[in-house]
């Protein structure tokens, strides 16, 4: 737990760097008409920065005290993450290729069958009956547009 | 007081039509299997759904979104009794008490004593938007930047001071929202910010991406952490339940009332149903004569927490509606949708589009009072949609949540954002960062900025401007105090202990 707080307090810090860096850019004093445009996030940055040394301080000061360390996911808690995340990104970027629908068809049954350990019928099924109800209601009924990818247009003819 | 009862009785024959009547009923079921389903919860989903909401007229999309809240608050008890797992944030505490109480068999009269407290919060809640709302609204209307902005302060001081976590933490997650709300075109100079010359970061970081990953996908992170076993406890609804639990229910004034006004003034002054019910539960258990039956099956340790969320779900409508600031995350995003439909929340809304917002209250009433009756007729049946294989669930609730973070502004990035914003809701639970406040400070970030500007422009740049009277003075007194509490409260404790010695 202890890594992965001083890495979201660095992280937090680094954004206030950012901040700063850009607020000193546009300015950030009294201008001609009023505040300039970079007042507001010159103290964002400024306190983002307090407020990631207090943290770490806190870190360093509670550790010492306490002496061991909690881990932050329990045991055997990264691989089914992992197995979420992976996937949901490669999902994400198939997107791009095939359209939104093709790519969650193609996750449900990835995740289905690697994961869930579930049958044939019943992956195929679910992973062609859920994407169609779902383009059916959004990108027919609703009028949303879901993304196509590059080849999306082709494949789905209608 | 009669003027207002005229105009909760107009609402009522716009929350009464017909359509407006099914599409809340629409919104009840979706919200109760929103609320059972972990992922998609009462922020997110309302949030998938605004792309939707859009071509309808104003009154019926608000009523379709909050219809949907109402029916999320009441739907994650029915998973925290029956599964030991929260459906939402503010069914955490029904956990504690709620699912042993079921493991003893018990759970069908579980199920009662949270819907009845949830429908007297819900009643109390409603109580207060009705009567109070129009006083506020009319205080509201002598509002200038400054107080605007004070009224702001007080809120994310609300946060730091009684929020229960890590002060610096809180600070600094308001602090990460505002950040990214000041990502892109700057509205009043036309300057960009924080772009370094990418289009993509032209855009900003839109609220709605944010909550569905913050809040969905690191739910449904922490969710599989535990692996990916789902079992629960078949419990149904029975006449005896009903009886049961009512009567039960009257042995607890006290904890009941306690619970609504903790929720609502967790609404009211934003806060949310979240933290209202772990406030509640903490009261009701310091306060009761047999603490050492909270945690086992304690009745009070259902009603307490149940009616505060509920309290604070309904009475988060009044800041939204009376001074534009939402009084829970999931209020804050149906606020979001009530924009897109060029309506700003706040008190000119009362003055101009007065059957809107009389149709919303009285659509609060309408949904909360069909919403009880739905839970507690089909529980068991909502409950069964955990049944389905989660390796079937999971995946589905991840492609709904990209769909609804796509359509806000069809951008793929909105995407890719959504995923990240996963990871860090995940870490920041696990870190315990706050997240309400940030998502609240990531939608209000542009507004409070306009307000301190436009208030220092007033006040020749002087930050005096802040501490005028009548209204702004006494408003950042208040945050002030509330910002520093826990300090104070320690030092008030010191003087007091050193008393007693």
């Amino acid at each position: 737990m202890k890594k992965a707080d001083i890495v979201v307090a660095l992280f937090f810090m680094a954004i206030g760097l950012i901040l700063v860096f850009d607020a000193v850019r546009l300015g950030f004093q009294w201008g001609v008409t009023g505040p300039e445009s970079g007042l507001f996030p010159f103290y964002l940055g400024l306190g983002l920065i307090v407020c990631s040394l207090l943290t770490l301080r806190t870190i360093y000061a509670k550790y010492k005290k306490d002496g061991y360390d909690k881990l932050l996911m329990p045991e055997g808690a990264l691989k089914p993450i992992l197995w979420v995340l992976i996937p949901s990104l490669g999902m994400v970027a198939i997107t791009e290729f095939v359209g939104l629908h093709i790519a969650a068809g193609i996750f449900l049954g990835f995740y289905m069958r690697a994961v869930g350990k579930i049958g044939w019928v019943t992956t195929l099924m679910v992973s062609f009956l859920i994407p169609l109800s779902l383009y059916i209601a959004f990108d027919k009924l609703f009028l949303v547009p879901l993304p196509q990818g590059l080849w999306g247009g082709i494949l789905i003819p209608f | 007081m009669l003027a207002d009862l005229n105009n909760l009785a107009m609402g009522l024959g716009i929350a009464l039509e017909p359509y407006n009547l099914m599409i809340a009923c629409i919104g009840l079921i979706l919200g109760i299997i929103v609320g059972v389903l972990p992922g998609l919860g009462g922020a997110n989903g309302v949030a998938i759904l605004i792309p939707v909401v859009v071509v309808m007229p104003a009154t019926t999309g608000v009523i379709l979104l909050s219809s949907i809240y109402w029916g999320a608050l009441y739907g994650g008890s029915i998973t925290s009794i029956l599964f030991n797992i929260p459906g939402e944030p503010w069914s955490v505490a029904t956990t504690f008490d709620g699912y042993p109480m079921a493991r003893k068999g018990r759970a069908g009269f579980a199920l009662v004593l949270s819907f009845m407290s949830h429908a007297v919060g819900a009643i109390v809640g409603v109580l207060i938007l009705t009567f109070l709302a129009p006083l506020i609204a009319e205080i509201a209307l002598k509002f200038g930047p400054a107080e605007i902005f004070s009224v702001m302060m007080l809120t994310f001081s609300a946060f730091v001071g009684l929020g229960g976590k890590s002060p610096v933490k809180t600070v600094a997650a308001i602090l990460f929202g505002f950040s990214l709300a000041a990502v892109g075109m700057d509205i009043v100079s036309g300057q960009l910010r924080m772009t370094f010359g990418s289009v993509t970061l032209m855009g900003g970081f839109n609220f709605i991406v944010a909550v569905i990953g913050l809040f969905g996908l690191g739910e449904i992170f922490l969710t599989v952490e535990e692996g990916l076993k789902v079992e629960g406890i078949v419990g149904r609804v029975r006449m005896r339940d009903i009886v049961d639990g009512f009567k039960e229910l009257l042995l607890y004034p006290k904890t009941l009332f306690m619970g609504a006004i903790i929720g609502c003034w967790m609404g009211v002054t934003p806060g949310g149903a979240t933290p209202a019910s772990f406030m509640a539960y903490g009261f009701a258990k310091e306060s009761s004569k047999n603490s050492k039956e909270f945690g086992q099956g304690a009745s009070a340790g259902i009603i307490a927490p149940e009616a505060a969320a509920h309290g604070a779900g309904t009475s988060a409508t009044l800041p939204m509606i009376t001074l534009g600031i939402p009084g829970s995350p999931t209020m804050a995003v149906i606020m979001g949708g009530l924009m897109i439909f060029g309506l700003t929340p706040g008190p000119m809304l009362f003055k101009e589009h007065a059957d809107f917002v009389w149709g919303l209250i009285a659509s609060c009433w309408v949904g909360n009072f069909i919403g009880f009756f739905m839970v507690m007729a089909f529980a068991p049946l909502f409950a069964a949609v955990l049944k389905v294989r989660f390796a079937i669930l999971m995946p589905a609730i991840i492609y709904v949540c990209a769909i609804g973070a796509y359509a806000v502004n069809n951008r793929m990035i909105d995407v890719y954002y959504m995923l990240v914003f996963g990871v860090l809701g995940y870490l920041f639970k696990k870190l315990d960062y706050p997240i309400a406040p940030m998502v609240l400070a990531l939608v209000l970030g542009n507004m409070a900025e306009q307000a301190m500007r436009q208030a220092l422009i007033m006040g020749q740049g002087s930050p005096l401007i802040f501490f005028q009277p009548p209204i702004a003075l006494p408003i950042m007194l208040v945050a002030l105090i509330i910002f520093f509490w826990p300090v104070i409260s320690g030092w008030k404790d010191k003087l007091l202990g050193k008393k007693k010695a």
